[in-house]
């Protein structure tokens, strides 16, 4: 396939506001990602659309730079013990296969129902996963704030599941846990079809650790950024083998996510566990009311409902605008809370 | 190999009478409190402290100050270097003397941890060591068989407090260490190199982005660049929060590392192991 795609492929100019832009979102998504282990990633793509970057090209470049940005997330993360490097791998690679399980999908509704019929079911999956998961998330968040304990309503199920010998067995260092091969595969293949699929696998991924395996939260994103730097790697040489990556918007996009990402795993380091489900629920919630209003133009294209096209574009508008609104709400609670916790600890004379 | 051997023997303690419990089994072996700096000048809070756990406990000094880089401008650094420890051994000898504390001096080059690896190895027996500013914990305790105990201060200098090595809080130590002027430095190195990887991509753009399209085997090219992006930028943008102060809680670093859970205890394994029945 390479070859002729690459001649024909638009690189754009860049500018002042091109490149203003590209850091801001870069930082904010880089702080989200650093903290709860994704996210920032779905709406640099519709982003950097709207700059007027082809499609394909904004998917690579995106790609292009998560991975770096996970690869340095998980080293700073790991310095604080955090991270599992044996599970982030091994759910890495089976998140590879997910990934390729996703653009199966993908592939074989784009030639059913085009490329309307596919953008709605991103759009389903999108809303599904994002409030089902969410709302849950949410709800144990709220709970453990309340009851200030340290253990998520989820850990039930892990613990049965712990129990269950099957071999191989996977011991988790940094959660102190061993847990069969079996369960963790799941998981993984679930993130690596969402990753294909809305492109923030970590919406899976994340819960999926915290409330399947059992890990608290903090492990969990923190393992997450091992899996989005696995899979970002494998995503970036089949996008680059196709000469689809626009280094210097990627280069762009990492100059703001790096700063990004540091300031993020510092603040896993001030918060309490709660803290970064509430994030994560909270990002996850308002992305699905985003998608929910993208939903109209899809079904429009399809002839399944009328709304009138004026109507269809104040609606993508909102949705691209709440996108934003997400990740800036989701930046400003970390940040507030991370400075908010320095001063504390300020104050104790610990700083 | 130890540059000087200066046994300084100022007055052989006796343990007290109240010391009965703690003082060595055989009263023929001394037993020591290795004090061990890596500058010339020890800390006067280590020595303090190493002088007054030894007279609480009955125990000699065995002040240990190790050159690091014995190799590095041989004649003046090594000159300074021997001075300095002159002048730091004859004040914490005074500071014993007046104690009555028996204080031995070493002065040794190489590597901090094969020096504690190959003293606590020898003859004197050593019962812990407390290390001065500069040595990282790690490094120590790794080659050492008995305790090691930093000696830090609080930042204003009105209190000294020990913290004992606790296993687990990757990097924090390393942090509360450093100092801010290292993160200064770090930053403008990787800063400026950060900067000329960015100038060379945008200044050649055109040339950069013909290749870094053309796909197949130039596939690596971005990647390559990117990797390259992640560790200098990577290194600035972490040097640039802790140069601004922006650093990892020191209160619940350790916290954040996974809390203990009983999990594997409750996953027995299956007994799979013989048993005899014996039917009555």
């Amino acid at each position: 396939m390479h070859g002729p795609i690459g001649e024909v492929i638009q690189f754009i100019d860049l500018n002042a506001y091109t490149i203003i832009f590209l850091f801001l979102v870069g930082f904010i998504g880089g702080l989200v990602s650093g903290f709860i282990g994704s996210g920032g990633a779905f709406v640099l793509t519709p982003g950097m659309m709207s700059l007027g970057v082809p499609g394909t090209v904004a998917v690579a470049s995106n790609m292009c730079h998560k991975f770096p940005k996970a690869l340095v997330g998980a080293i700073k993360r790991y310095k604080y013990g955090q991270v599992d490097i044996k599970l982030g791998l091994i759910m890495g690679v089976f998140a590879e296969i997910g990934v390729q399980a996703g653009i199966m999908i993908q592939k074989h509704i784009l030639d059913t129902w085009g490329q309307a019929g596919s953008n709605l079911y991103v759009s389903v999956i999108f809303v599904l996963v994002l409030v089902t998961v969410g709302s849950f998330v949410m709800r144990d968040a709220m709970r453990m704030k309340r009851s200030q304990t340290e253990t998520g309503s989820g850990t039930g199920l892990a613990k049965r599941l712990q129990q269950i010998e099957l071999w191989p067995m996977i011991h988790v260092k940094a959660a102190n846990l061993r847990i069969s091969l079996w369960f963790l595969v799941p998981v993984a293949l679930a993130t690596g079809m969402l990753a294909a699929t809305i492109a923030v696998g970590g919406f899976i991924g994340v819960p999926g650790l915290m409330y399947i395996i059992g890990v608290t939260s903090i492990v969990a994103s923190a393992t997450e950024l091992v899996i989005a730097f696995v899979m970002g790697l494998g995503g970036t040489l089949i996008w680059a083998y196709y000469g689809m990556v626009d280094i210097r918007l990627v280069m762009i996009i990492l100059a703001g996510s790096l700063f990004g990402v540091q300031l993020g795993a510092i603040g896993t380091t001030y918060v309490k566990d709660y803290m970064i489900k509430y994030v994560m629920a909270m990002i996850m919630l308002i992305v699905a009311v985003s998608r929910f209003l993208a939903l109209p133009k899809y079904l429009n294209e399809l002839h399944l409902i009328a709304v009138n096209d004026a109507m269809v574009g104040v609606m993508t508008k909102m949705s691209f605008g709440i996108m934003c609104l997400a990740l800036l709400i989701g930046a400003s609670i970390i940040l507030a809370s991370l400075f908010k916790a320095r001063r504390l600890e300020k104050a104790a004379g610990l700083v | 190999m130890p540059i000087e051997s200066a046994a300084i023997r100022l007055s052989q303690s006796e343990p007290g009478p109240n010391t009965g419990t703690v003082a060595p089994a055989r009263p023929n072996e001394p037993s020591f409190i290795m004090a061990l700096t890596r500058n010339g000048h020890m800390s006067e809070h280590v020595m303090e402290h190493a002088v007054n756990l030894s007279q609480r406990l009955g125990y000699a000094i065995l002040a240990v100050h190790v050159d690091t880089l014995p190799l590095f401008n041989r004649g003046r650094r090594s000159r300074l270097f021997a001075a300095a420890m002159e002048e730091s051994t004859a004040l914490l000898a005074e500071m014993a003397q007046y104690r009555s504390v028996a204080v031995e001096h070493l002065g040794e080059s190489g590597k901090v941890g094969d020096v504690v690896g190959r003293l606590c190895r020898s003859k004197r027996r050593i019962e812990f060591i407390v290390i001065d500013k500069g040595i990282r914990m790690e490094e120590v305790a790794r080659s050492s068989p008995v305790p090691v105990f930093p000696v830090r201060t609080a930042r204003h200098g009105l209190f000294s407090k020990t913290l004992s090595h606790t296993q687990k809080t990757q990097g924090v130590f390393a942090m509360s260490t450093s100092s801010k002027k290292r993160y200064v430095r770090q930053c403008v190195l990787f800063g400026a190199l950060t900067s000329a990887l960015y100038a060379t991509v945008f200044a050649y753009q055109d040339v950069v982005m013909t290749y870094f399209s053309k796909g197949g085997v130039y596939a690596v090219l971005p990647v390559i660049t990117v990797f390259a992006v992640s560790y200098f930028h990577g290194n600035f943008t972490s040097a640039f929060w802790s140069a601004l102060g922006i650093e990892a809680s020191k209160k619940s670093a350790a916290r954040q590392v996974a809390p203990e859970q009983k999990v594997t205890d409750t996953a027995p394994r299956p007994d799979t192991r013989p048993r005899l029945q014996v039917n009555a």
